[in-house]
């Protein structure tokens, strides 16, 4: 305990560390606070004045006028807001919302929006998955609304997986657990969620900076060569070290999620927390639960895939005789999962982008994306969900990495 | 107590750095003395255990340090040649941090610092950072570190480098007292460092033992091979082409004194002079790489 101590002092006034902890500190507060500048809002006031309204206000406005809307996602509700937009959409002769004359948006549409949220999704051509516009949907149909959204997941997983029935078996049993009626309370977007993963990322980047030099630097600075002719010099120093560093990054994740978490359901309302996903994301979305948990649960993957590419990277550290090639190494793996997600195609790169320990917080690639897709990694008759194989492939990585770069660490030879 | 080198030889790529080295290590300080890339880093590496031989082996007490592991460790104290630390710790952080590797206890640790950092007058900048400190003062940190376990077997590679004439002195008396049943081995080609406290001396060259011995023993390897006379000033260059000259000394009337080594007297006038430990250092290590060859050979 006493060289854990000391290891995690050492580490905590390194200056990279100094400079780096309150600068993610600093930026989970930013990335929660961006989203609020998108919000934007333009309307006419009685006095037919053009208002223009931006961030809180703006927020604050629109869920003023949407307030009515919230609570239970009920087949009747979805079919009343249906009924009314296309009753004005009728009332004006226009097809599509954009074309009604000024205000009428804000006063009519605005407060049902947030209901009609996949309406059309849900519609969607089983054969094409192209959508149609509200117009064309017939009101009766949406008394049978989650039945229909049923089989908008059964035609979609049969478009993204043909060749494994495992696949779709699992998501329709895991579709058909999701609680419904779905809830809505309106206020929160998915950039709220996207801005967590970028802090997520950027949080990760800098967690993997802190652990690189963390075993090359002594060797480099030929530190070590003392320190491994001590009596607790080699297996224990490098326990001590690999544990100073989880432990560090783990809680710098911890601690700015949390911000985040806190900082951005303070300013867009709490009670946006209790919005099904279903209703921010794809109304087919596969897991069960509301943006609260989503974020909870997308921070927690978050912490084991940050923890997973510290231990990876305390791998290359163990193996590298310079902290450049143990930082380069360790950056490369870390934006791993973003190239491939661009780049590489189809399962392969759903593959990769699980395993790679950097997945989980990556951009483009991470555990939120996955979690709102519909990807499965399939062999043979089995299927397993990206998210849940994100989480699986990190639990495994933390400890396999950080024994091999013990194990690397005490075996060791000076050049 | 011994530390026994068995048959240990150290190969790499394209070079042997240590070659069929056999050298028991009785308490007392030893002195390694060999040119720049003789191979006594190496030698000192594998002994602290860092650097695994190609064949043959270590032994204290019988045992292969391998197998001893912590056990060895644990009375074991090594200062290499290239003092790293982190950048980020003061003397006493540093400090610190070692003794609780070293497995002494927080109390025990902060005595012993205390102490050592009396011993190696570097109290008053205990709280300041190691980079922050001259070469002779990181050189009294990475002193004390190694002796931070009061270790039974002591490996200093180059201890010296950067200290000034009195930081050595009081280095030199510092071991001296230290080295009471303990092995401490020096290595150095600094030989004044070493001649006055080092009890036994091993000669390394090229990777390979060229002798080992107490001073007496070795210096007389060079008996009748050290020369002193006087010449005029002006000649001082011509000898120095055609001699091994260890010391000139000029001296009043314009004549220069000087001490070179040769099998004969070279110079007429010259007279037998008493040999030290630096003669037969010069002796083995001679500028000249032919006179190297033949004088190498009539040692082995």
């Amino acid at each position: 305990m006493l060289i854990l101590r000391l290891e995690l002092k050492r580490m905590l006034k390194a200056r990279l560390t100094r400079v780096l902890l309150p600068l993610a500190l600093l930026l989970s507060l930013l990335m929660a606070y961006l989203p609020v500048t998108f919000c934007y809002t333009s309307y006419t006031d009685p006095a037919g004045n053009e208002v223009q309204l931006t961030g809180l206000a703006s927020a604050a406005y629109e869920k003023e006028q949407q307030a009515g809307a919230s609570g239970s996602v009920t087949p009747e509700r979805v079919r009343q807001a249906v009924e009314t937009y296309q009753a004005c959409l009728r009332e004006y002769g226009v097809t599509e919302s954009y074309d009604l004359p000024e205000g009428v948006y804000e006063r009519d549409i605005l407060p049902i929006a947030p209901l009609l949220h996949g309406v059309k999704e849900a519609f969607a051509d089983p054969d094409t998955g192209m959508a149609p516009a509200i117009m064309e949907i017939s009101p009766a149909e949406i008394d049978g609304y989650y039945a229909v959204c049923e089989a908008r997941l059964a035609s979609l997983m049969a478009l993204e997986q043909p060749d494994s029935p495992a696949a779709r078996r699992i998501a329709a049993e895991m579709y058909r657990q999701v609680t419904k009626p779905f809830t809505v309370y309106p206020g929160m977007s998915s950039t709220v969620m996207d801005y967590q993963n970028i802090m997520g990322f950027l949080v990760l980047l800098f967690c993997v900076v802190i652990a690189a030099p963390v075993f090359s630097s002594g060797y480099q600075s030929g530190a070590d060569s003392i320190l491994r002719c001590t009596r607790h010099g080699r297996a224990c120093l490098g326990a001590a070290k690999a544990a100073a560093a989880l432990l560090v990054s783990g809680a710098a994740f911890a601690i700015c999620a949390a911000v985040y978490i806190l900082a951005s359901n303070s300013l867009f309302g709490w009670e946006c927390a209790e919005t099904s996903i279903q209703m921010v994301y794809s109304i087919v979305t596969l897991a069960d639960m509301d943006v609260g948990q989503l974020q909870v649960l997308f921070a927690a993957a978050g912490l084991l895939s940050v923890l997973a590419s510290v231990s990876f990277t305390l791998f290359l550290s163990s193996r590298c005789r310079s902290t450049a090639a143990s930082l380069a190494a360790a950056l490369i793996f870390s934006i791993a999962p973003a190239v491939i997600s661009m780049t590489v195609p189809g399962p392969l790169s759903a593959w990769l982008c699980s395993i790679l320990p950097a997945g989980g917080t990556s951009i483009q690639s991470s555990f939120l994306y996955a979690l709102t897709d519909f990807r499965f990694l399939t062999a043979g008759s089995l299927a397993v969900w990206t998210p849940w194989a994100i989480i699986g492939f990190s639990a495994i990585e933390i400890p396999l990495f950080s024994l091999l770069s013990v194990r690397s660490y005490r075996r060791h030879t000076a050049g | 107590m011994e530390l026994v080198l068995d048959h240990v030889t150290k190969r790499f790529r394209d070079k042997t750095a240590a070659e069929d080295i056999c050298l028991k290590l009785t308490p007392g300080v030893w002195g390694l003395l060999g040119a720049n890339g003789a191979g006594k880093t190496t030698l000192m590496r594998i002994i602290a255990g860092i650097l695994p031989p190609t064949s043959g082996d270590v032994l204290y007490g019988g045992v292969p340090i391998g197998k001893l592991g912590e056990q060895y460790r644990n009375i074991f104290g090594y200062l290499p040649q290239e003092f790293g630390y982190d950048r980020e710790f003061t003397v006493e952080d540093y400090l610190t941090y070692t003794a609780a590797l070293k497995g002494l206890p927080e109390q025990q640790g902060r005595r012993r610092i205390r102490e050592l950092l009396e011993q190696v007058s570097l109290s008053d900048v205990r709280k300041k950072k190691i980079e922050k400190l001259s070469g002779g003062m990181r050189r009294r940190v990475g002193i004390a570190q190694a002796l931070l376990n009061d270790p039974e077997v002591l490996i200093l590679d180059e201890p010296t480098g950067g200290l000034d004439p009195g930081e050595r002195v009081r280095f030199r008396n510092l071991l001296s007292e230290f080295a009471q049943n303990r092995i401490v081995l020096i290595s150095t080609h600094i030989v004044s460092d070493v001649e006055y406290i080092a009890a036994c001396h091993a000669v390394i060259k090229n990777g390979k033992l060229l002798a080992t011995g107490t001073t007496e023993e070795l210096v007389r390897l060079v008996d009748s091979k050290v020369w002193s006379c006087a010449i005029p000033a002006e000649d001082v260059p011509k000898y120095e082409g055609r001699l091994s000259i260890v010391s000139l000394r000029n001296e009043s009337g314009g004549g220069v004194s000087i001490r070179y080594l040769a099998e004969n007297a070279s110079i007429t006038g010259s007279v037998s002079a008493v040999p030290r430990l630096e003669d037969l250092y010069l002796w083995l290590f001679p500028q000249n790489s032919g006179e190297n060859e033949r004088r190498n050979q009539a040692i082995c």
